[in-house]
């Protein structure tokens, strides 16, 4: 980047924060109605009943708990890349790691959501939470969905902190160029930065500690979900690959979902100066390592139900794949599997276009791998007399889901206005210091 | 002569004579529950009060107990001390607290307006136009035809009925059954000269055959049979029972026998006579050899070779058959049921009879004298007869008293349209079925459960029919009875001496001081009436009156029995068949019938039309789509059920759905197979002719919603259903399969009482009575054939059916035998349950006396637990329970009902151990050995459940779970249930070893 400045970076990052433009705010609002419309579909949930969404004995489990495991696997490549990969000081990640990272807390908000709505009686969704009470009642806490409880807050919690943190030199370089209420927030946001040398050596040793802090948290959280499934006794799911190969599983669709996002931003903000193809060259390869793990993944699945024995689990994963879902599950390998291998071509991991179709198939996928696992091993479990095979996807989970996926949108779009997606700390952290004489823009 | 009157001057007449009354309004009932001011000193909140009563959901007359709990029914059980059904009750029985509370019912009295309409009057409206209409009849048009078109009664009530329309110059009383038995009636005169129906014991026998008698399911009296057939079962020595059922679909009853033969439709009888030529030819007949000689004469076109060729039963088998059923000391054939009342079913009866005649069965297992008369009940061709006389005008005014003829005959016997040349047409239903839709004053009765009755289901046994609650109590139904007799009073003065009553209550009490003095007149009346009517009656045992052979058998005509039709061609015959749950239709319009799976084809709320997978294939039809079934009477449409157990040249279709007018639940389900039956009778009996009939059909292009609570019918050979062989368990050689004993967490300690279960899987018979009782007790809602479509009917229980071929067994005319397998499924309370670990709030957990615990109020319905409940016994409600008012008032006040967004299961009846251990604590004593019994335990006709401590070495239950055939389904996942199930018999099957003597 030898033709960017200090001052250069500033104005071009921050200017994706002035008022926006028309197409912005048809954006934002039709993103606010396909909330609005989720929202409805829960509340008529809530009135009517868990019967309007598709689920039934056996399948107890269907597009909600597939879709929060999507946007917890989302969440992950963010932490990711924002870092694990700064703590190996891979600066290819400088330009995309904001970006990611506001994904992450996203997604877990996303995700977090997912809960709720799929319970049966949602207004009591607090029964989950460990809080003292005079009756002395306490969550179970063998239950894996209260780990689950756990282990989605925490990971939420730190990394709604590590974004923030990360933020805070930013919005201090805003802060000195906003007004109006722009400047009462990120006055407020900024926590009184200064940018004095104690300053920056307190945000290094912080950011690192969160960034070692998080990295574990990338493995354990996705972990943890998993073990949703894996601590049961249902064919399909009681495997003890699921940790490993969620958390692959994961960063597979993180690292999609970033690109999903980065290519129409890069357009959108005018980033190409930032976010170069080389970025998008390494996550694309990277991909093509997730996507390796996850098809092995899915060969080991089935090679332990036919090397157990069981006959349960081997009649799950033959109906898995030759049942009346079978197409589900060759679509889920075609796209997990096969598609990101088209990046061992460099024309073709370059081309945007490329790039793009992947990333959404591979999101595709993912859910897809989720619904899979989740809603057709059930399908097919231990008394073939409650076999039941016809899904009856209904517009009152259509319309959630949909709203859900508005409400990440959103919620992104939201963020990218108010605060800059690429960070301006970093960003100047890899351009040769200015020389003393020249007048600095903003005192960050 | 008739011309003198019309049907307007009757309307006139009803409609004058009620509105001098108009004003007079009956009160409106009392609301308050128990009025607290002044506290009734026989009713203690909160407590339960049971009174005796007698089924009248079918002819068979069980006993019956219905508890109440402030002044309302909300559980009816059999009555254990009842010599008929001995505690048990059947799905229908246990629905008959739907009738009550069916919110079709009548609101009260209704009147036909002179535009055709129907309108509420009050009651004194309605008996106002009864007097006059009395009066009428009486005194000027004493030549008018009057006529009671009633269910089967009998006793007092019968009596009653008779005497009172003796009133009338031409008066009469019709009794009518859709099922009249016939054919056994014509069989048993030509047999042995009396039309008695026998009372078969079938406990007694060692081998039993039955030629398309479902007599564990409507035959004569299912309950009673399926008690006896079960105490037959349960000797697994070397006098152990087989069973060998023969007929062209796998009904329930065949599921249970230990060999189908599915001979073609109508072929019945050929293979029960070639059974007697057999026998007599080798030799192995037990009677005078000029006998023999007599009756080897009648049969002597009927050898093996013959009965193949008609029935498609091999030669081979046939004999084998002889061999085995000669041998049986004693064996018992039976005759037709429904399904088999073809145009041979009397000879098929009479062949019966000669096939117990000649191998000393009857008399012994046979046994006339004890049985029951239906000689009152009309058969079709009386009916006919009847509605002849209808059409031509000779029948002026017609009563109905529960009978619904326009919807049970069959459309070609044109009840419906000669009904409408009867001038006046009273129906005395509780519901606006077809019959009352079409009268003209309709004054509705109460139901059984409100009412005062005597009913004689067999010799011997005189059941009395009480009020378990005060009728009124929603409805303004009156009892029927007792309508008549204040009008029949005030019609006429001089009517006051024969019929002094104030209501039919005293009637039936002055009717009982005969039988009190002829039964213990060393009691007081009182103390004899207050005694029988706790009990639900009186009985006692009656000597048999031994028959004879008569000598009309050796004039009888066999050859309907050759006429069966062989060919193949494009025809299939039609076997119309009742089921256990939807028996006539009349018990159509209960929800909780509806939605109990068939016992075989497990489809909700339709009717069906089962074809073979291989007749379907020819067709082109698959499993749903429409069929359109021609016969030369009519054509229906329904949708195809694709299964193995019916032949390859027949559709069979079940009776009970195709309700026009019955109320909402009885609508839209499906056609009636009526509808393609010929207006012909049997000739020897006068029987309808539910079978041989010959169809045609086409698919058409439609789909239709056939909703089945299970679809697949193999177990994959998981071994969940398993089996052990007579001979291994005669020579003590079965031992209990291994499971794993590993654990993390500390066992369970199950202080005190530890509860358990266990379930004969050989004793079951797959009847569905306890998933109907289970549902009552436990306020289990139903939900519909969409949502069970969808997968969320909410049985806790539910009877799983696998079907795997018979080991060894040969196709018979291209239909592979097939062995059954039933599995009781509810929740297995199990020591390691996988859905306690998964609940996050704690609301399933496991109690200190081994139960599984599931608090309504705690579960935020993740559904976790029923994902890891490998049994899939959990239920979630996904949404509110609907209980249309006043259905409501029938939910058990001890059962919490569940808000939408929990899970519920099976709790072992938590509420009925809680008040056992309270029972046992005021006492101070610890709960007895069998004083806990489930509802699901408690109506089980086979015995086949059993509840108890687990911990008490000498409980029923504990010694049944220590039995070498006990075992855990799915035992090696480890989770432990406290139910133990028992392991299917296989018998071994008389026709497998070629025959010495063949």
């Amino acid at each position: 980047m030898p033709e960017l400045t200090y001052s250069r970076v500033n104005r071009d990052i921050l200017r994706t924060l002035e008022t926006p433009g028309r197409a912005y705010w048809i954006a934002v609002a039709l993103l606010a109605a396909g909330v609005a419309l989720g929202g409805y579909c829960w509340g008529t949930q809530i009135q009517t009943g868990m019967g309007v969404s598709g689920k039934f004995i056996p399948t107890a489990w269907f597009a909600y708990i597939t879709t929060f495991v999507f946007w917890v696997g989302i969440a992950h490549s963010g932490t990711l890349i924002s870092a694990i990969l700064f703590l190996f000081r891979a600066r290819w990640r400088t330009p995309v790691y904001r970006s990611a990272e506001a994904m992450t807390v996203f997604a877990v908000m996303t995700a977090g959501l997912f809960p709720l709505i799929h319970l049966g009686r949602a207004w009591q969704f607090y029964w989950l939470l460990p809080y003292p009470n005079e009756r002395q009642l306490w969550p179970n806490f063998r239950s894996p969905l209260l780990w689950d409880v756990f282990a989605v807050t925490t990971y939420f919690t730190v990394s709604a902190m590590f974004l923030y943190l990360g933020l805070i030199p930013d919005i201090a370089a805003a802060r000195d160029r906003a007004t109006g209420w722009r400047r009462r927030l990120y006055r407020l946001a900024s926590l009184g930065w200064r940018g004095t040398d104690t300053e920056w050596t307190h945000y290094s040793s912080a950011y690192m500690f969160f960034a070692a802090f998080a990295t574990p948290l990338v493995v354990s959280v996705h972990s943890v979900v998993s073990w949703d499934f894996t601590m049961s006794i249902v064919p399909g799911w009681h495997s003890t690959i699921f940790a490993p190969y969620f958390v692959a599983g994961a960063i597979h669709s993180g690292l999609a979902m970033v690109i999903t996002l980065l290519i129409p931003l890069r357009r959108l903000f005018r980033l190409e100066q930032f976010l170069e193809t080389l970025h998008f060259e390494q996550l694309a390869r990277l991909m093509i390592v997730t996507g390796l793990i996850v098809g092995y993944a899915y060969g080991v699945e089935f090679f332990v139900a036919w090397y157990s024995g069981n006959p349960f689990e081997l009649s799950t994963f033959l109906d898995r794949a030759f049942g009346p879902h079978g197409d589900l599950f060759w679509a889920m390998v075609v796209f997990n599997c096969g598609l990101p291998l088209l990046f061992f071509a460099p024309r073709l991991r370059r081309n945007y276009a490329v790039l793009l179709t992947v990333s959404v198939l591979v999101n595709v996928g993912m859910w897809l791998e989720r619904f899979v696992i989740i809603a057709v091993s059930l399908t097919n479990d231990y008394l073939p007399a409650i076999w039941r095979k016809t899904f009856h996807f209904t517009w009152v989970e259509a319309g959630i889901l949909f709203g859900s996926l508005c409400w990440f949108l959103l919620l992104f779009f939201l963020f990218a206005k108010i605060f800059p997606t690429v960070s301006i700390t970093e960003v100047k952290e890899a351009l040769p210091e200015p020389k003393r004489t020249v007048t600095v823009e903003g005192n960050a | 002569m008739n011309d003198a009157f019309n049907r307007r001057e009757f309307l006139k007449l009803v409609t004058i004579a009620s509105t001098g009354t108009l004003a007079a309004c009956s009160p409106a009932p009392p609301q308050k529950v128990i009025p607290y001011v002044i506290p009734p000193e026989d009713v203690v909140p909160g407590l339960s009060y049971w009174f005796k009563t007698t089924c009248r959901e079918c002819p068979a007359g069980c006993g019956m107990m219905a508890r109440t709990r402030e002044g309302r029914v909300v559980k009816v059980e059999g009555n254990p001390e009842h010599p008929i059904n001995r505690g048990a009750l059947c799905a229908r029985g246990q629905a008959a607290l739907q009738g009550l509370y069916n919110p079709d019912r009548i609101a009260g009295p209704l009147r036909r307006t002179p535009e055709g309409r129907l309108e509420p009057i009050t009651w004194e409206q309605a008996e106002d136009a009864l007097v006059a209409l009395f009066r009428f009849l009486r005194q000027e048009r004493r030549n008018a035809t009057v006529a009671l078109l009633t269910e089967r009664i009998s006793g007092a009530t019968e009596k009653f009925f008779r005497d009172l329309f003796a009133v009338f110059p031409a008066g009469q009383v019709i009794q009518y059954e859709p099922f009249a038995y016939e054919a056994l009636r014509a069989g048993n005169r030509i047999a042995f000269g009396t039309s008695e129906i026998p009372h078969y014991d079938i406990a007694a026998a060692r081998m039993l055959v039955s030629f398309g008698a479902d007599f564990l399911e409507t035959w004569l009296s299912n309950v009673e049979c399926a008690r006896a057939f079960a105490d037959a079962r349960r000797r697994h020595e070397r006098d152990a029972m087989r069973f060998v059922a023969v007929e062209p679909r796998l009904s329930l009853t065949a599921a249970n026998a230990d060999a189908w033969l599915p001979a073609r439709p109508g072929s019945e009888a050929a293979l029960a006579l070639a059974l007697v030529y057999e026998i007599l030819r080798s030799g192995r007949a037990r009677l005078s050899s000029t006998e023999a000689a007599r009756i080897g004469q009648l049969v002597a076109n009927f050898d093996a070779e013959t009965a193949e060729r008609l029935t498609d039963v091999p030669a081979e088998t046939i004999r084998a058959l002889a061999r085995e059923f000669a041998t049986a000391d004693p064996g018992l054939a039976l005759g037709p049921g429904v399904a088999a009342s073809g145009p041979a079913a009397t000879a098929l009866q009479v062949a019966v009879n000669l096939l117990n005649y000649v191998c000393g069965n009857v008399n012994r297992t046979v046994q006339f004298g004890r049985g029951s008369n239906w000689d009152r009940v009309a058969t079709h061709a009386e009916m006919l007869e009847f509605i002849e006389r209808m059409r031509a005008g000779r029948v002026d005014v017609l009563f109905f008293h529960h009978a619904n003829p326009v919807y049970a005959l069959p459309p070609t016997a044109g009840f419906a349209r000669a009904l409408q040349r009867v001038r006046l047409k009273v129906s005395f239903s509780p519901f606006l079925d077809e019959t009352t839709a079409q009268c003209d004053l309709i004054l509705p009765d109460h139901t059984p459960l409100e009412r005062w009755e005597e009913y004689q289901p067999r010799a011997g046994i005189r059941a009395l029919v009480q009020p378990t609650m005060a009728g009124g109590f929603h409805f303004q139904s009156r009892q029927a009875a007792d309508v008549l007799l204040r009008v029949v009073r005030r019609a006429d003065a001089t009517l006051s001496r024969p019929f002094p009553f104030e209501n039919f209550r005293a009637y039936l009490e002055n009717e009982w001081r005969a039988v009190h003095r002829a039964v213990a007149p060393e009691q007081s009346f009182a103390e004899f009436w207050r005694s029988a009517v706790e009990a639900g009656g009186i009985w006692r045992e009656v000597p048999l009156r031994p028959v004879r052979l008569s000598d009309a058998v050796f004039r009888f005509d066999f050859s309907p029995a050759l006429a069966v039709h062989t060919e193949r061609d494009e025809s299939f015959a039609l076997l119309v068949f009742p089921t256990a749950e939807r028996f006539d239709g009349r018990g159509a319009n209960r929800p909780w019938l509806q939605e109990t799976p068939d016992a075989m084809t497990k489809i909700v709320w339709s009717a069906w039309a089962e074809l073979h997978p291989e007749t379907a294939r020819r067709y082109g039809v698959s499993e749903g789509d429409l069929l359109k079934v021609s016969s030369p009477h009519g054509e229906i449409q329904l949708p195809a059920h694709l299964t193995p157990t019916v032949r390859l040249d027949t559709v069979a279709i079940p009776l009970g759905q195709g309700h026009t007018s019955f109320g909402r639940w009885a609508a839209d389900c499906g056609p009636t197979p009526l509808a393609l039956l010929s207006a012909d009778v049997e000739a020897t009996s006068g029987g309808l002719l539910y079978g041989g009939t010959r169809v045609r059909i086409a698919r058409l292009p439609v789909r239709r919603l056939l909703a089945r609570t299970q679809l697949e019918t193999s177990q994959h050979e998981r071994e969940i259903a398993r089996v052990v062989p007579l001979a291994e368990l005669v020579a003590g050689s079965v031992r209990r399969d291994p499971e794993p004993r590993l654990s993390l967490y500390p066992e369970h300690t199950h202080d005190g009482h530890r509860w358990g279960m266990a379930i004969d899987l050989d004793a079951c018979i797959g009847c569905n009575a306890c998933v109907v009782a289970c549902s009552i007790e436990n306020n289990v809602p139903w939900v519909g054939a969409l949502q069970v479509d969808r997968g969320r009917h909410m049985t806790w229980m539910r009877i799983d059916r696998y079907w795997e071929p018979a080991p060894e067994a040969q196709p018979i005319g291209g239909v592979t035998p097939l062995e059954t397998h039933f599995l009781p499924m509810l929740c297995q309370h199990c020591d390691h349950a996988p859905c306690e670990s998964v609940c996050p709030v704690y609301a399933t957990y496991h109690n200190h006396e081994g139960l599984n615990v599931q608090v309504y109020n705690r579960c935020v319905g993740t559904r976790y637990c029923s994902n890891n409940c490998p049994y899939k016994v959990r239920r979630f409600h996904w949404f509110d329970d609907q209980w249309p008012w006043p259905l409501a008032l029938g939910l058990n006040p001890d059962v919490t009902a569940r808000t939408k967004g929990v899970m519920g299961k099976c709790t072992f009846c938590v509420q009925r151990i809680r008040a056992a251990k309270d029972q046992a604590k005021d006492e101070n004593r610890t709960v007895r050995d069998g004083e806990i019994i489930p509802a699901c335990a408690q109506t089980c006709p086979a015995d086949a459940i059993v509840f108890g401590d687990l911990n008490d070495p000498n409980s029923r239950v504990r010694q049944l779970s220590d039995s070498p055939r006990g075992y855990h389904v799915l035992g090696e996942l480890n989770t432990r249930p406290a139910i133990t199930y028992l392991k299917k018999i296989r018998r071994s099957v008389p026709d497998r070893h070629p025959g010495e003597d063949g």
